[in-house]
């Protein structure tokens, strides 16, 4: 029991530590040239900690394995448009791919290789004050909800417009609410239960990783419930780290089980693919996963070994999926434009004179495709959202003050979802921000910390006048510091602001030049991300921190 | 003295050698006799077949192959769609036969083939009939309420007429009678295939028809109409697996929360049996009556036609197909298999009806597609 924990903490601790994405491939190792091409398997980020599993692969097939990690949708949109560049694509989740043409065309075969059930952790001393610890409590997503609304259920959750967690936690709020019997369609959207759900929602991220750090960290000040899969909650409680455990919830008539089907999407690699599958479906596999993942083994023969680690299921009503595309398009749509907490954000923009030329290129190209028309399902991510506030501020020796865009609210369908067109409001507002893009002039040094500063006090300044919002500040530069504050003057500053300011992240956008290690400081001191530029296409960049804010 | 010594030596000598040597040469020859037979079987030509995913294991099976290899007939199977076969008569990769599920699809390949002028013969060495997968506290409930009856112990029949009438109302579990052990607000309905892809749903859409019809569909009026008053209980399941295992991987895996009713083939409950991943509470359910489905050899040469023949005959071939939960023709060796799976079964399935004519099913299954496209 005990040498098991440690294992799960440091599986844990290894998890919280490699917590960067997307993930640069790595270099085939030396030696490997003549061997046998590596299976490429695109791999959902929650999935993350089965990475050790490659190299069993290869031992017991000869198959060499080399996982890429994604977020659920844009995975999806990369298999359904065909350029994952994969072989092989491990989804959490695959029902959303598969409920359309295009997408069972692109696979070939699937198996379903394990389970794990969402479920809504809630901090044990909490879940006690409810009641729900008692054995035979029936809670459904209704309830939840209701607790939401009412303040008592603050959870962390990943994004619902990014992640299978989040827009399976939607789907069941919805399912609850509408209490059919069976597949809903759009027009049964329940919307004052998603509102209500919603009001709960305090720690927002893409991934699993960042939001179980996030979790840890904020266990009780800004959080009392995670909603994730299951393994992941037992993990977590099983790791140590938490202030106190979580009280798994497995909603009535609301589960929606992970099934994790392996899906071949290049038919040229069948035979390894198989072999995958066999090795992977076999004892060995299916034993190491329940003990080291806590996922629960696809047989049923094999789940009885397992008994003492995961608890008995009982019976566990499934959420039914629906295979109404305008259900899940509009619900993402009025997830984003209308449901979510309205982002207001500080682009901070470094202006300096080494940002002339093809670094200026990149930044207007970016902000150009935050503003712009992509419809895909990463594209309208990127995008900004109706009721969205976005400052420009740029600077270079000295901050510029704050320039405001703000889009308007859009129109909704009388009952239900529906996936809206901008209106031209919208378009015009978009525009202003394209335009504004174009404008940018590069000139003189880099003042970076001093803009970061005034970028956190111009938002703690507009969060006082409407709390409303979820706030961040997004920095761009590609230099050193080279006038006003320092780094260790900053941080001097910042420990002095309202203690609230940490609901501010900072994330930082690096390429060219800029001092990697000062950034990394200033993101982990006001708990925001860095990202890598050089490394990353910008617009990916843009992406990936919208699913943060 | 030293002379006759070693003249005796040097024949002794000799004499151990000219032995060694002829056995030598005896054993090479015998070596060289099984050298060529096993390149001869080597050499033989393995035979390309399309066969469904629920034969796909016992082409697969070691002891098969070994078998096959034997008699000069090795099989490379690739793992087909029942309802893509047809395409692939004539394709530039044309298997040398099919094995498909049903002769609903297995009719298909022989209609393609006799336009591309191919003489295709059919036969039928394994079948197994329709089910409806369930729980023991599922079977009771419907029991109660008239919709099973008990037959022997952990097996029960059930009314396809009284059933699809309930389902078609949008009965929720929570509704019927004594329903406290399953009482969900979900509507009643069985878990099937994709129709669009898959075999079984379409013998669930031929049973459901003749259910409420009365008799097998055998008018086009009718069959429309059906089709179309049916395609509910497609559309209502919401999203399906596209492939065959799916339902099933889920009554199996995640249980009657998420499948209290699934509808399968017997032979995968009795393989699961084998396997030793069943668990006590489950159940099968005969639909009364049921279809009974056949896995159908289409074959397009000669060497194929041998292999149906020897599908037909070897003993240890049926053995093992008896083994991956199949009936063949041999009662005994079936309810032994059943016994050793821990899984009671219907021994007798009497009451057997014929999917509707394939132009008949064909439409039905196009326009509960198109429903459901919507």
């Amino acid at each position: 029991m005990t040498t098991r924990r440690l294992l799960l903490a440091l599986g844990l601790a290894a998890l919280l530590a490699a917590c960067g994405r997307p993930e640069p491939p790595s270099p085939a190792p030396a030696g490997r040239a003549a061997g046998p091409e590596p299976l490429r398997v695109l791999a959902t980020s929650d999935l993350r900690d089965l990475e050790p599993l490659a190299a069993q692969i290869e031992a017991a097939t000869g198959v060499p394995v080399k996982f890429r990690f994604g977020g659920t949708m844009e995975s999806t949109q990369a298999v359904l448009e065909g350029r994952a560049e994969a072989d092989a694509a491990w989804f959490a989740n695959a029902k959303y791919l598969l409920s359309d043409a295009a997408g069972q065309s692109r696979v070939k075969l699937q198996e379903k290789i394990m389970l794990s059930p969402i479920a809504v952790g809630v901090s044990e001393s909490d879940a006690a004050r409810f009641g729900w610890d008692k054995p035979g409590t029936r809670l459904t997503w209704a309830d939840l909800a209701r607790h939401a609304r009412d303040g008592r259920l603050q959870y962390a959750l990943a994004n619902p417009a990014t992640s299978n967690q989040g827009f399976m936690s939607l789907l069941g709020v919805v399912a609850a609410a509408g209490g059919k019997g069976e597949a809903l369609g759009a027009a049964d959207v329940d919307r004052g239960a998603i509102a209500d759900f919603l009001k709960g929602y305090r720690i927002v991220g893409d991934n699993s990783t960042y939001l179980a750090e996030q979790f840890t960290k904020q266990q009780g000040t800004r959080a009392n419930a995670f909603i994730n899969y299951e393994s992941w909650l037992l993990s977590l409680n099983a790791s140590g780290r938490l202030r106190e455990k979580l009280h798994l919830i497995y909603p009535h008539e609301g589960v929606s089980t992970a099934d994790y089907p392996l899906m071949l999407l290049n038919d040229a690699r069948r035979a390894d693919y198989l072999k995958v599958v066999e090795y992977l479906k076999g004892d060995a596999a299916q034993l190491w996963l329940a003990r080291q993942t806590l996922r629960r083994p696809i047989k049923p023969e094999l789940a009885r070994q397992v008994e003492d680690l995961l608890p008995a299921r009982g019976m566990q009503v499934e959420l039914p999926f629906s295979p109404d595309r305008q259900l899940a398009d509009g619900l993402i749509d009025a997830y984003l434009n209308e449901f979510r907490r309205p982002i207001a954000s500080t682009f901070v923009l470094d202006t300096s004179g080494s940002m002339q030329g093809q670094r200026r290129g990149q930044l207007v190209e970016a902000l150009h495709y935050v503003a712009g028309a992509d419809a895909s399902l990463t594209g309208r991510i990127a995008r900004l959202t109706n009721r969205e506030k976005l400052w420009f501020m740029t600077f270079s020796s000295n901050v510029s003050p704050p320039v405001l865009f703000e889009v308007p609210t859009g129109t909704r369908p009388a009952k239900g979802v529906l996936p809206q067109a901008d209106t031209e409001a919208k378009q015009a507002a978009l525009r202003r921000v394209r335009d504004a893009a174009d404008a940018l002039h590069m000139e003189g040094g880099t003042a970076l910390f001093d803009a970061v500063y005034e970028g956190l006090t111009h938002m703690l300044a507009e969060r006082k006048r409407n709390p409303g919002y979820q706030y961040s500040v997004v920095a761009f530069t590609d230099g050193k510091n080279t006038a006003g504050r320092r780094l260790d003057e900053f941080r001097v500053a910042y420990e002095q602001l309202p203690e609230d300011v940490r609901g501010i992240p900072v994330f930082m956008v690096l390429f060219g030049d800029a001092s990697e290690a000062e950034l990394k400081s200033l993101v982990e001191l006001t708990g925001g991300r860095l990202f890598d530029a050089r490394k990353t296409p910008l617009y990916q960049v843009f992406r990936d921190i919208r699913a943060f804010q | 003295m030293k002379t006759p010594v070693r003249v005796a030596g040097t024949l002794v000598l000799l004499a151990l050698f000219g032995t060694a040597l002829y056995y030598a040469l005896r054993s090479n020859e015998q070596t060289r006799a099984i050298a060529q037979e096993q390149a001869a079987i080597a050499q033989a030509q393995p035979l390309r077949g399309a066969v469904s995913v629920d034969v796909e294991p016992f082409f697969t099976d070691e002891r098969v192959q070994k078998i096959l290899a034997r008699n000069r007939l090795p099989v490379q199977p690739v793992r087909v769609g029942s309802r893509d076969m047809a395409a692939k008569v004539g394709a530039a990769d044309q298997p040398a036969f099919f094995m498909a599920s049903g002769v609903v699809a297995a009719n298909m390949v022989v209609d393609a083939a006799r336009k591309a002028g191919r003489n295709a013969t059919q036969s039928t060495p394994f079948h197994t009939p329709l089910v409806v997968a369930s729980w023991e506290p599922v079977a009771r409930i419907l029991v109660a309420n008239g919709i099973a009856r008990p037959l022997s112990p952990k097996v029960y029949g059930l009314d396809m007429d009284k059933l699809t009438r309930v389902m078609l109302a949008k009965q929720r579990w929570r509704d019927l009678k004594a329903s406290d052990a399953y009482a969900v607000s979900r509507s009643v309905l069985v878990s099937t295939t994709d129709i669009r892809r898959s075999n079984s749903a379409a013998m669930y859409l031929a049973l459901t028809s003749s259910a409420i019809n009365g008799d097998v569909v055998a008018d086009r009026t009718q069959a429309q109409r059906l089709a179309a008053q049916l395609a509910e209980l497609f559309k209502r399941q919401g999203f399906q697996e596209n492939y065959v295992n799916g339902a099933f991987d889920d009554y199996l895996a995640i249980g009657m929360g998420k499948t209290p009713l699934a509808f399968v083939y017997e032979a995968q409950m009795l393989a699961q049996g084998l396997k030793g991943g069943l668990r006590p509470e489950m159940v099968l359910l005969y639909p009364q009556p049921t279809i009974v489905n056949k896995q159908v050899f289409v074959a397009l040469d000669d060497r194929s036609r041998q292999l149906a023949a020897l599908l037909s005959t070897d003993k240890e071939l049926q053995q093992i197909a008896l083994e991956l939960g199949f009936r063949t023709g041999d009662a005994a060796a079936f309810a032994a298999v059943a016994q050793k799976a821990g899984l009671a079964v219907e021994p007798n399935v009497s009451q057997v009806i014929d999917p509707p004519g394939f132009d008949l099913m064909f439409e039905m299954i196009d326009i509960v597609s198109r429903e459901m496209n919507q």
